[in-house]
């Protein structure tokens, strides 16, 4: 059903709790991403192998991260170590200007926020990638966009352009059924595609070895909103299982970066090897899309944004969203959901294969 | 600036407008997306999918004539704007009237393809013949300055071979019959005596502009009246403060020697799309000088200048 009327999303399959105000439907549809700024998040900001003892350039909304490390250990400053300071400490760091910082899934994450809320407990879980990281670097990527994090993560969780935009790697989007379900909580938004009898994305042709016409295939979609990261878990049967780990930080409001990893260790040895490379080529068709899209999103316009049943996901992307940013406006910035909880069950994760 | 909505604007040539492939183009900061559906008619689309504001420019157009967006695929009726088709929606292809791109009103004639605002307006009547030579040129000079800038001096804009444009007038810039005419004094760009010794000029160039559109129709003349070369300058305001030039020429009349040998062989009519900018501003205002206030005295009277502004979103 296509939704036009003036009223809430109707598809409340959450089992947790409903927000206090239910954002219309108009909002959604007119959203300025633009104006969504999150605070008192861990947001991933570099692979720790570019972590050395030179300070490398981050940030976090255009405030100024620099990375080092001091005897091994990761530091996080607003300051570079030779800057002559002309500015005043920002309020996200401590009286050294150090943000609260931690190393997990091979991944730098810098907590933006207020610093004493900062706790492991609110670090997304990722339970497709070794804890302390050790990848080999070639199943990571660095990748930019010219588009707001929420556009980028609107891109991600609604596949359906994926057959379209993506048709040369993923395949077309002929299929024998689609349905998509989506869960959600007040920290996450879960998107699930299943398809049956899909005709086979050509990357897998060329580089698994797949003989069969088609494939059945299970797409998994997860965003942590506050950290604006995501989980992309692909499952192809004949083929590979691909968990993809696809953050946005969003290092202004309309310059996003990607610290990509995918864990292609269960893969065939191409497959293995070339996929996590084919990401380059799919964010550039992303961005060619989503480059001229985001400016946009950076004023209100009074006309609403149209949408199919297939972007169940992405609506209730914006709704979460939205509901998570009001409530920072207000000065709540606890979490009334735990994101670090182990979230196999959630994405359908194969445990048995990724054991650390 | 203040874009009248009731104006046909000249936004292509005939031959830019295909259906292989959409254009881009604009009026004003109104992104506009052409093409030619299956019946070879121009259609013309706000150049934003209502569904997630990707510009349709970047789709392509299918056999049976519907433009469809690059991004996920949904294809929309030029006519009406209406969405057509969602890939993979077997189950639902009628969608409620809300679910359309705003479509503009096209009309093509004499090798232009104009594009009105107001998608209820009455197509402009058929004035010119097709010229056979044509081109585009995008100014970054505004809209009323490329005018004034084409009164005060054209060769600060245009070129048009074996000729010289001299600064005397013959006719300065008046009205008649609702349009602003005016007519330059000429010279052969052979040999001859600087244009302010010249006891007569074997040539003028005679400019006809409508004052709402600034289309302008050029016509170079002999001492003898013969009419040498015809063309339509159709300038439109585009994004960011650029002046779109379309244009289309045609040779007329031949003039005997060897003077009227060269103005023909090929396309003899240039239009620049870059500016000289010191001789631009060191160029005083003189025609132009009361030109502005005849041009806007001639919009008054035909046409109510107030209009709700564009989505500021779209300008992008
Ligand atoms: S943005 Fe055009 S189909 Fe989605
Ligand atoms: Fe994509």
């Amino acid at each position: 059903m296509l939704e036009v009327a003036d009223r809430p999303l109707q598809t409340d399959e959450s089992p947790t709790t409903r927000a206090s105000t239910p954002i219309s439907l108009n909002a959604i549809n007119r959203w300025v991403p633009h104006d969504i700024v999150m605070r008192d998040s861990w947001f991933p900001v570099a692979h720790n192998y570019s972590v050395t003892g030179k300070p490398v350039r981050r940030a976090i909304y255009s405030h100024p991260i620099f990375l080092w490390r001091e005897d091994g250990v990761v530091v996080a400053s607003e300051f570079h170590p030779n800057e002559r300071i002309a500015r005043d400490k920002s309020v996200y760091t401590d009286v050294k200007g150090h943000y609260p910082t931690m190393e997990h899934y091979g991944v730098v994450w810098v907590w933006f926020g207020n610093p004493q809320a900062a706790d492991p407990v609110h670090l997304p879980s990722l339970p497709f990638l070794p804890p302390k990281g050790g990848l080999p670097k070639h199943m990571t990527a660095t990748v930019r966009f010219e588009s707001s994090a929420p556009i980028s993560l609107e891109n991600l969780i609604d596949l359906t352009h994926a057959d379209f935009l993506h048709a040369d790697v993923v395949g077309d989007e002929r299929s024998d059924s689609e349905t998509v379900e989506t869960f959600y909580d007040s920290e996450t938004v879960t998107m699930v595609r299943t398809l049956v009898n899909k005709s086979v994305a050509p990357v897998m042709k060329f580089f698994s070895g797949i003989r069969q016409p088609t494939q059945n295939v299970r797409q998994v979609i997860r965003i942590y909103l506050r950290s604006h990261c995501a989980i992309a878990y692909g499952q192809f049967n004949p083929g590979d299982d691909v968990p993809l780990f696809h953050p946005c930080t969003p290092e202004t409001r309309d310059r996003t970066r990607m610290e990509m990893v995918m864990n292609t260790s269960n893969a065939g040895l191409m497959f293995r090897h070339v996929m996590p490379k084919a990401g380059y080529k799919v964010s550039r068709q992303d961005s060619y899309m989503t480059s001229p899209q985001s400016p946009r999103y950076m004023r209100h316009t009074d006309r609403k944004d149209l949408h199919s049943k297939f972007d169940q996901a992405g609506q209730r992307y914006r709704m979460a969203m939205m509901e998570l940013a009001e409530r920072q406006e207000k000065g709540d910035f606890a979490y009334r959901d735990n994101v670090s909880a182990d979230c196999s069950d959630i994405i359908g994760l194969r445990k048995e294969l990724f054991q650390f | 600036m203040s874009l009248q909505k009731d104006v046909w604007w000249a936004v292509a040539r005939s031959e830019e407008v295909t259906s292989d492939k959409p254009l881009s183009v604009d009026i004003g900061d109104q992104p506009i997306v052409l093409w030619r559906d299956n019946h070879g008619i121009a259609r013309a689309l706000e150049d934003r999918c209502p569904h997630r504001r990707a510009p349709l420019s970047l789709g392509c157009i299918r056999d049976n004539g519907l433009i469809q967006c690059g991004y996920h695929g949904w294809s929309y009726d030029g006519e009406t704007g209406r969405l057509k088709e969602i890939p993979n929606m077997k189950d639902q292809q009628k969608f409620p009237p809300v679910y359309k791109a705003t479509a503009f009103a096209v009309s093509e004639q004499a090798g232009f393809v104009r594009v009105c605002l107001d998608p209820k307006a009455e197509a402009p009547a058929s004035a010119s013949p097709h010229y056979k030579y044509s081109g585009t040129a995008n100014v970054s000079l505004r809209h009323q300055e490329y005018l004034d800038a084409l009164y005060d001096d054209p060769s600060l804009l245009i070129a048009i071979r074996a000729v010289h444009f001299t600064p005397y007038l013959m006719s300065e810039l008046h009205e008649q019959g609702g349009r602003l005419v005016m007519e330059r004094s000429c010279q052969w760009k052979t040999p001859h005596w600087p244009a302010h010794f010249v006891a007569e000029f074997p040539l003028t160039l005679l400019t006809s502009t409508d004052p709402v559109s600034g289309e302008t129709e050029l016509t170079l003349r002999d001492d003898q009246a013969k009419e040498l070369l015809h063309a339509v300058l159709a300038p439109v305001p585009a994004a960011r403060g650029v002046t779109a030039v379309r244009w289309r020429a045609e040779l007329g009349e031949r003039h005997a020697g060897i003077r009227g040998a060269l103005l023909r062989g090929s396309n003899p009519l240039s239009v620049l799309s870059s500016i000289d900018g010191t001789k631009l501003r060191t160029t005083k205002p003189t025609v132009s000088l009361h030109g502005e206030d005849l041009r806007a005295e001639l919009r008054g009277a035909t046409h109510d200048s107030s209009q709700p502004p564009v989505d500021r979103t779209v300008a992008a």
